[in-house]
């Protein structure tokens, strides 16, 4: 299934008082998880064990996804058809003590946030792809391409003879600063999620969804653009006329290609792939963070690995007493995280079904109702493999 | 000196049980560590002072006991026994450190564990018959007791099963010692008397078998096995270590020092019997452990296996043969030890062995990744991987048995094979794949349940990369023993002979020239 796309897409508040259903109950599989979603609620149950968790987790999210943003930022700005870009890490400051730490490991993994462009890259944005098949894209990124070869014969030459190669590197930083905007804006959402949890204006998971939701209605007209600078002149690549939008062109295809599609990681889930468990259809893949098995399987630095090690780093001291309370202590803090991670996206996911829902759950008409019903149902047979159950 | 060896542990479980209970249970654990800690530095002590160019007894202490009964109190050291002096004593100390620490009656439990290793290294260092026997049967009470007390489900079963099998064996022992004394008119029990019997070769062939089945029980032979799997399967994991570290060399070593030793010329007589033994245990114990689903059983069934090999070198007898037997006996007490330490940490956290309840054991966050580790490493080791110990002493098992029993030591080397096979089912089956819902919540391992095994494991692989460390102590011996036969004039058909020249001047970088000699 895709994702609702609607010409007339406005998020709508949700009413959490209680409604009135007029219609027979769901006889779908996930019917108790479809009737809390209609009653106001969310895809996570709401318990205070679980507002902690979440919020907490989020915090951690938003600083790393804060390093992440700036990294896909710079690297989208400032190594610009860098081909062998070996400081792409650093954002800009090359010492020796940065270099010691990055061989020691001990920092953000950055690999992460490219495996996520490149997942997003790979399944796709709609609009955003639209505009890089364009004629238009083809020419700024062309003008961007000769200015930065100027003085380089070599890959001028190369890039006559393949012309095709540089721009679909562009096309490739086009995805690095388009996912870089809307990690910034994630970012200080979650952040900002966080100072509101410790005044303790959030205490329920729907605080948590309301939160997401008016922040991604907030920044969801933001115009998505991408300039370069090469010998003092802006090439601007994706200019605001194009019209590309943060929620349209951001958000929606990071859901689809993060939150469900992905790649077949091991650790994200386990399978056989000499056995055929893999499906060769793009369309099948489900492997996104909603499906990640948090019991790796000896995959050590695969992605959702590497997310968990750099979310242990600013895990919130009251969370990471929660997770000291279980029974492998420190050992098994990952997992945890993961865990925790999986519930707070389904959250995430919710203030997105919320919005993109055809009618307010809080309509008390029978034909808006069983219009939201098919659209609820069909987003509960994409979780029926998901990891929706494990978190109820 | 090497008295210390026997009566610290003896003392010390007199000093636990003589302490009030309530010091004693909190007690009896470091002081149990303490004293088998001073003997393992003892150990180390005599290891540094041990002559590696003599083969004659060394640190020797003779104490006239029981006259009427010819016992005397006579203790020795060789480049047969140190070797295993110094397992005793390591894995003594493993065993104790690796012990539940919160074990019902710890007071009795400790006090037995030191007993235990007091009794085995008196049986190694023994060098009166009668004063072996002793050591020998005492050895009995603590293991019987500890297998009956703190053992499974069916440990009163596998206790009693241990007690008539082993009680059996010593019978037969006895009665070949005795058998030998009064025979051979010399009415002593002293092992260097003996040495020179001249028995006719019909006697010594029925002692010898005697003494053979005496022992095949504790080694233990195929068909005479079967109490070995039980009393392993019941017994506490250090009670499992140290019998198969320790407890089952006793029997390989009492075949050498008082089969060979004692009986050259029947020895030569029964060796092609031996080593078809010796294929049967090992091809008998491979099988057998492929066929097992509980993961000490796989780890039993694979010592009847691997004892096998110590058989087959012991029947070719040449020098380089039983250096390579003593080697395996080494390598066995550290590699099998090292399995059983890993199976006790996967059951304390687990609470199953079966490997078809078990899977995915490796991941890395809630699963035993560094146990699972240590097993594959373990696997490796018994499958005789190169870089580990347990290549080294079966190359060289394989590689001097191969002149004298060639069809037998290629039937040996299949069981290698079988190593193999039955390891990676185990491993494939519990550690890999996906750690199923009901074990995602296993206790968390701590260091101290991973440093007995961590220990052990950078013994085997140390060894394979500086096997000299080992073989230097039985160099010498060995050559020895062989020595022996060809002064009793016997004509050597089955063994390789030896010039006696080369004897004087032992050098292991002779031995692989050794079967040149033939020619």
């Amino acid at each position: 299934m895709r994702f609702v796309r609607t010409a007339a897409f406005i998020f709508r508040p949700s009413i959490l008082a209680a409604m009135v259903i007029a219609i027979s109950p769901s006889t779908h599989p996930l019917a108790p998880i479809i009737d809390r979603l209609e009653q106001g609620g969310a895809l996570l149950p709401d318990t205070p064990e679980n507002v902690v968790e979440v919020v907490g987790i989020l915090k951690s999210y938003g600083v790393v996804l804060g390093a992440y943003e700036r990294n896909l930022n710079y690297i989208a700005e400032h190594q610009f058809l860098v081909l062998f870009p070996f400081f792409k890490y650093f954002d800009g400051e090359v010492t020796l003590r940065k270099l010691l730490k990055h061989w020691w490991h001990d920092r953000i993994n950055y690999e992460f946030a490219e495996y996520c462009m490149k997942a997003m890259f790979w399944h796709g944005a709609h609009g955003l792809d639209i505009y890089l098949d364009s004629a238009e894209f083809r020419q700024r990124a062309g003008a961007a391409i000769q200015a930065k070869l100027r003085s380089n014969l070599v890959m001028g030459s190369l890039n006559r003879l393949l012309p095709e190669f540089l721009l679909e590197q562009v096309r490739m930083l086009c995805y690095y600063s388009a996912l870089g905007q809307f990690w910034n804006v994630m970012s200080r959402m979650f952040l900002s999620l966080s100072d509101r949890y410790d005044c303790g204006e959030i205490q329920t998971i729907a605080d948590v969804v309301d939160h997401v939701r008016e922040g991604l209605v907030a920044a969801a007209a933001n115009p998505i653009t991408y300039a370069v600078t090469i010998a003092g002149q802006v090439y601007e690549i994706i200019p605001k006329s194009v019209g590309l939008t943060f929620l349209m062109d951001t958000a929606v295809p990071y859901v689809e290609a993060v939150f469900f599609r992905s790649f077949p990681f091991f650790g994200t889930v386990s399978y056989n792939a000499q056995a055929h468990q893999i499906s060769p259809e793009q369309a099948d893949f489900n492997y996104g963070a909603l499906f990640a098995d948090p019991l790796p399987i000896g995959g050590a630095g695969i992605p959702p690995t590497l997310l968990m090690q750099d979310m242990l780093h600013y895990i919130p001291p009251y969370l990471e007493a929660v997770y000291m309370k279980g029974a492998r202590g420190q050992d098994d803090m990952r997992v945890k995280i993961c865990l925790s991670f999986q519930k707070s996206m389904f959250c995430v996911t919710t203030a997105a079904m919320q919005g993109l829902a055809p009618y307010p759950f809080s309509t008390t008409d029978p034909e808006q109702q069983r219009a939201n019903r098919a659209y609820l149902e069909q987003w509960m047979d994409r979780f029926l493999t998901s990891r929706l159950m494990q978190v109820n | 000196m090497l008295s210390i060896l026997v009566w610290a542990p003896i003392l010390g479980a007199l000093l636990i049980s003589c302490l009030p209970q309530a010091i004693g249970a909190q007690r009896a654990r470091q002081i149990a560590l303490w004293i088998a800690g001073i003997v393992l530095l003892w150990t180390a002590y005599l290891a540094s002072q041990f002559d590696l160019s003599t083969a004659s007894l060394q640190f020797q202490e003779t104490l006239p006991w029981i006259e009427s009964l010819e016992l005397s109190y006579q203790m020795g050291v060789d480049g047969l026994s140190m070797p295993l002096v110094i397992i005793s004593s390591l894995l003594s100390w493993l065993a104790i450190f690796s012990s539940d620490r919160q074990i019902n009656r710890p007071r009795l439990y400790y006090a037995l564990l030191l007993v235990l290793s007091g009794a085995v290294a008196g049986a190694f260092l023994a060098q009166n018959l009668l004063l072996f026997f002793l050591f020998y049967e005492v050895e009995l009470i603590p293991l019987y007791l500890m297998i009956a007390i703190w053992g499974g489900a069916l440990r009163g079963y596998a206790a009693m099963k241990f007690l008539i099998y082993t009680a059996v064996s010593g019978a037969l022992i006895l009665a070949a010692f005795f058998g030998l004394a009064l025979l051979s008119s010399s009415l002593t029990f002293d092992y260097d008397v003996l040495q020179n019997q001249t028995l006719p070769l019909a006697t010594q062939v029925i002692l010898l078998t005697t003494l053979l089945i005496g022992f095949g029980i504790k080694i233990p032979i195929v068909p005479l096995h079967t109490w070995l799997p039980d009393a392993h399967v019941q017994a506490p994991t250090p009670v499992s270590v140290l019998l198969a570290g320790v407890l089952l060399k006793l029997g390989t070593y009492g075949m050498l020092r008082f089969g060979l030793g004692l009986f050259p010329e029947a020895w030569k007589v029964a060796a092609p019997v031996i080593a078809a033994f010796a294929v049967i245990s090992v091809l008998y114990g491979s099988f057998a452990a492929i066929a097992q689903t509980d993961m000490k059983k796989i780890v039993a069934y694979s010592s009847v296996g691997h004892m096998g090999y110590i058989l087959l070198a012991a029947a070719a007898a040449t020098p380089l043969s039983l250096v390579g037997a003593i080697a395996q006996m080494v390598s066995h007490g550290l590699i099998s030890a090292l399995l059983f330490l890993l199976v006790g940490v996967v059951y304390a956290k687990t609470g199953t062995r079966d490997i078809n309840v078990l899977r995915g054991l490796l991941s890395p966050e809630r699963g035993l990744p560094l146990i699972g580790s240590l097993m594959i490493v373990g696997a490796m080791a018994s499958a005789g991987i190169p870089g580990m110990m347990g290549f080294i002493a079966e190359f060289i098992v394989y590689r001097s048995s191969f002149e004298v029993f060639p069809v037998q030591t290629l039937l040996c080397m299949v069981g290698t094979g079988l190593t193999a096979v039955y390891f990676l089912v185990l491993i494939n089956k519990a550690f890999f794949g996906r750690l199923p819902d009901n074990l995602a919540n296993l206790p968390q391992v701590r260091w101290r349940d991973r440093i007995p095994s961590v220990i052990v494991t950078v013994l085997i692989i140390f060894l394979g990369i500086q096997p000299s460390w080992i073989m230097r102590w039985s160099e010498t011996t060995s050559i020895a023993l062989v020595r022996n036969r060809l002064e009793r004039n016997v004509t050597l058909t089955v063994a390789v002979p030896m010039p006696l020249e080369l004897s004087l001047q032992p050098d292991l970088t002779l031995l692989p020239t050794l079967p040149d000699l033939q020619g």
